[in-house]
């Protein structure tokens, strides 16, 4: 049976159909020749590599040199390269030469020519938007640059909105990336290094940190662990943070992500390291603390009084999104006698009526609003508003009337779930309402007992943990020397040192008072 | 996986075995406001009487309201009122509870029972009374008490008794009579307890004088259609036994000489020195520190007593217009003073001869005269207190004279 099963499977035929010409180590054979003297044997190499014309992106053009008669070939991906850049200042100039003794670089107009004697480099290149120039009687390709990925222009930042502060955003593109954050920063000592970390789909990451300012060990270490990786396709930032992430079930995040060039520079700027990719419209910072999870940007663009005022609320907006629902529960089940009498004979008025225990009712509300808030995101654009008020209006006051759910659950619940969108960053604010439920639970089982419990182990694994050898929750605990932006920030004038916890080579950033 | 790992996995469990102990969904509970605790038929038992209120009554805004009463009352005999809990399920469906506990009334007739003291002293006992609950005295039986008690505005009965106590001792009607204070005073041993007095009977000689405040509750003159409930006045406790009552003139000057009383608005009457049928109203403000004097050392003891008033005059119905008249003003000043003094040496007396304790609080002001406690104990401010020679001067100073100070004269209008 399992033979017949086999056929079914069919993995005899599939391990058939893989010729041995096309697995990745004959490719690497393949790679490690050099550049051939002869066009035609190039231009054949290249077919093969490529499978041209089955490939049909990647082109050829044959011609003659100037008058000489010297044959020559150009060969490029023509998807991810500017054609008009390429007819202009490449096939142009080449066909037009006159003289017959002049070498490549006295003809080409462009920038950047590579000479390269390698097949594995003249491929590195291609894949890159290269052209790839061969003459015949040389060993070597020359590579042109004139690459063109297409990509979306600058554009607002959609999920880190400030209503004061730079509106630039990061895009899919690196090197519009690393233009805008070299235009914050113009340091000599801006240091931008490049891994490739995927086997297969060769994906480069580069590495961003201040040579004078950021942890030498630090570097080192997060190099090593990217050089490490051993997989195919690594696509984007998101996908390498779960690669090189310490805890892989930790619910709380340890890198940090900002679509904003404006913060990746302050995280530089005070000895962070930062990392890009291709792919990603955003940047990863590390290490990260829970601060700053749950700062934002506008916190010290505002003034320090307005800034502090958006961070209490952000607070409460946490403490509301943790305890609310969870209170309700342990409330009115053990400690009816915490409720004013007017609530508790409202509250037990409702619950008359209502089938389920508070618990049970909390929770049938709390998956609803999850549902709602899964649903509306995955929703197409048009139909989203319907979603809203869809749920809002049959989940709640329907709810209520036909006495499945008492009116104040209707409010806890809807006061959590507006505040957990208080929270910005994606990563906390799952974790924050995961948690939540921890706390339904452990409020039902122990009342505000359990909850305190639970409180207080979360608290003993938050100070646990660390993110790249930093703790979670310096530099309040443990404490060390910085600028105390925490829950509260101080006066920008007051804000003199470098994070601590970073060790970073200078830890003055200001002057007494910042003046000389 | 982990054998470790997967013996971690079971820990859920454990806390399902020790959770939800003590679990009580709100709404299968029966919230009792009031408790109330009357003779017994034999000896050392008690006729419980609850008032339970109706969550579903007054509630809601919108939908669901009920036509069901604001309230129930049941009363049953037992030996104690941990035990009712129990024995009340017979009638009420749902789990007694004290949570919303607001008033203990005990009637007038177990206040002065020896054995008061042993019952009351349950309410330690039991985790849920809390000790900020008001310890009540009824005129009469409580059972009978609760069935004629029917506000008409505050239908809910935790309402009322908040309402209706809180207001009373703003206004010094009433003292502030926490469990918590009955407990304390009654084994510190130093003075005597007043607790909150009510009625809801009127007896035959209803009054309604120039001064309106002389009357134990059930006395005033009330007209209308309203609930007849009064509460007026305090009942003497002393070593947890009630021995008498103060009317509500006589509780407000206790108040107002007791240091830690709430007493914030009074409005009494005064007779018009100058016009004897007509009565000026006035507003008393305790706004300065009291000063208390003793010598107690020396062979007759005193104590002397200043109370800083600010009194404002508030109607003038002989149309004087007192604010104008400097000597007026002064004559005034001191028949406030004399005549204050008079009731407050009255009272005074009072206390020295029939309860033989003070209500004032005095005997804090006392231990600082001595210096070790074992001094102050064979001093026995108990057993002193009636033969001290006590002094209460009163230093009135009057305020304003209502919002327009000046009216015209009233013979400058009938011309």
């Amino acid at each position: 049976m399992f033979k017949r099963l086999k056929n079914i499977a069919g993995r005899r035929k599939d391990k058939a159909r893989l010729s041995k010409k096309d697995t990745l180590a004959s490719q690497k054979r393949e790679k490690n020749k050099s550049v051939q003297s002869s066009v035609t044997d190039n231009l054949n190499l290249f077919k093969q590599i490529y499978k041209i014309p089955e490939n049909m992106d990647v082109k050829i053009r044959e011609f003659t040199l100037g008058k000489s008669g010297r044959k020559a070939a150009i060969l490029f991906i023509s998807s991810i390269i500017d054609s008009k850049r390429l007819e202009e200042s490449i096939i142009k100039p080449l066909l037009q030469c006159q003289d017959d003794d002049a070498k490549i670089s006295e003809i080409i107009f462009n920038p950047i020519l590579t000479p390269v004697t390698e097949i594995k480099k003249v491929i590195v290149h291609l894949n890159l938007g290269n052209a790839a120039i061969f003459l015949d009687g040389d060993h070597t390709a020359y590579m042109v640059d004139c690459a063109k990925f297409e990509s979306r222009a600058i554009e607002q930042p959609q999920n880190e909105a400030v209503i004061k502060g730079p509106k630039e955003a990061f895009t899919e593109k690196v090197v519009v990336n690393l233009s805008l954050i070299r235009k914050r920063i113009k340091n000599e000592k801006l240091i931008v290094e490049a891994t490739v970390v995927s086997e297969r789909s060769k994906n480069e990451v580069l590495i961003l940190y201040i040579r004078n300012l950021a942890d030498e060990k630090m570097v080192a270490n997060i190099k090593s662990r990217l050089e490490n990786l051993s997989v195919d396709a690594v696509q984007n930032l998101s996908l390498l943070e779960q690669y090189i992430e310490e805890r892989r079930y930790s619910l709380f995040p340890s890198v940090l992500y900002t679509e904003r060039p404006d913060r990746a520079v302050s995280f530089l700027e005070d000895g962070n390291i930062v990392l890009l990719m291709d792919n990603s419209p955003d940047c990863m910072v590390l290490p990260a603390t829970f601060w700053s999870y749950f700062h934002s940007p506008e916190d010290h663009y505002l003034r320090f009084a307005f800034g502090n005022f958006s961070r209490i609320i952000r607070i409460v907006a946490l403490f509301i999104t943790l305890f609310t629902s969870a209170i309700y529960v342990a409330v009115t089940t053990y400690h009816a006698e915490m409720i004013p009498a007017d609530l508790l004979l409202a509250i037990a008025g409702t619950r008359e009526r209502v089938p389920f225990p508070a618990f049970f009712e909390i929770l049938i509300m709390e998956i609803a609003f999850e549902l709602i808030r899964e649903a509306g995101l995955r929703v197409p654009n048009p139909m989203g508003p319907t979603i809203g008020i869809v749920g809002a209006l049959i989940l709640g006051q329907a709810a209520v009337e036909a006495n499945i759910i008492s009116p104040i659950v209707i409010i806890v619940v809807a006061l959590s779930g507006l505040s957990s969108f208080a929270i910005s960053d994606v990563s906390l604010n799952f974790a924050i309402r995961i948690v939540r439920f921890g706390f339904i639970f452990s409020a039902s089982l122990f009342g505000i007992y359990g909850m305190t419990a639970l409180f207080i182990t979360g608290l003993f694994y938050m100070v646990s943990i660390k993110s790249f050898g930093v703790p979670y929750l310096a530099p309040m605990s443990p404490h060390y020397v910085s600028s105390g932006d925490t829950i509260f920030r101080k006066v920008v004038t007051s804000e003199v040192f470098r994070p601590g916890y970073l060790k970073p080579a200078d830890l003055k950033k200001k002057g007494d008072g910042s003046t000389k | 996986m982990n054998p470790l790992f997967k013996l971690f996995l079971l820990v859920p469990i454990l806390f399902l075995l020790a959770g939800c102990w003590d679990h009580k969904e709100i709404e299968r509970k029966s919230y009792v406001i009031g408790i109330g605790l009357d003779k017994g038929k034999e000896q050392g038992t008690l006729e419980i009487t609850y008032l339970i209120g109706n969550p579903e009554v007054g509630s809601q805004q919108s939908g669901g309201s009920s036509m069901e009463e604001p309230s129930e009352l049941i009363t049953i005999n037992v030996t104690d009122y941990i035990s009712a809990r129990n024995i009340a399920n017979s009638v009420i469906a749902r789990e007694i509870s004290y949570d919303l506990l607001r008033v203990i009334l005990v009637s007038e007739e177990l206040a002065s029972d020896k054995d008061f003291l042993r019952f009351i002293y349950g309410t330690v006992k039991d985790r849920e009374i809390k000790r900020s609950t008001q310890l009540v005295v009824t005129k009469e039986k409580v059972g009978d008490y609760l069935k004629k008690n029917k506000p008409k505005m505050e239908t809910r009965p935790h309402k009322y008794y908040e309402y209706m106590i809180d207001r009373g001792i703003e206004t010094g009607m009433i003292p502030d009579s926490e469990l918590h204070i009955f407990f304390r005073v009654t084994e510190e041993d130093a003075k005597v307890f007043l607790s909150a007095y009510t009625s809801s009977e009127t007896t035959e000689e209803e009054k309604q004088g120039p001064t309106q405040d002389e009357f134990y509750a059930g006395q005033l003159e009330v007209k209308g259609e309203t609930n007849r409930t009064e509460f007026f006045g305090s009942a003497v406790f002393l070593e947890g036994r009630m021995i008498g009552k103060l009317n509500g003139e006589e509780n407000r000057l206790v108040m107002l000489l007791n240091e830690f009383s709430e007493i914030s608005d009074i409005i009494t009457t005064f007779q018009d020195p100058f016009h004897e049928q007509y009565q000026l109203s006035a507003r008393i403000i305790a706004h300065k520190e009291k000063t208390v004097k003793m010598e107690l050392n020396k062979k007759h003891p005193k104590i002397r007593v200043t109370l800083p008033l600010k009194v404002e005059i508030l109607s003038d119905p002989s149309m004087t217009n007192y604010v104008e008249k400097k000597k007026e003003t002064a004559q005034l000043e001191d028949y406030i003073e004399s005549s204050m003094e008079k009731k407050i040496a009255d009272l005074v007396e009072r206390t020295q001869k029939e309860f033989k304790a003070e209500p004032f609080g005095w005997s804090l002001y006392a231990r600082k005269e001595f210096k070790t406690l074992k001094e102050y104990m064979t001093f026995d401010w108990m057993k002193t207190y009636p033969e001290i020679d006590i002094g209460v001067k009163v230093d009135v100073e009057l305020g304003e004279f209502g919002r327009q100070p000046k009216i015209p004269g009233f013979k400058g209008v009938r011309d």
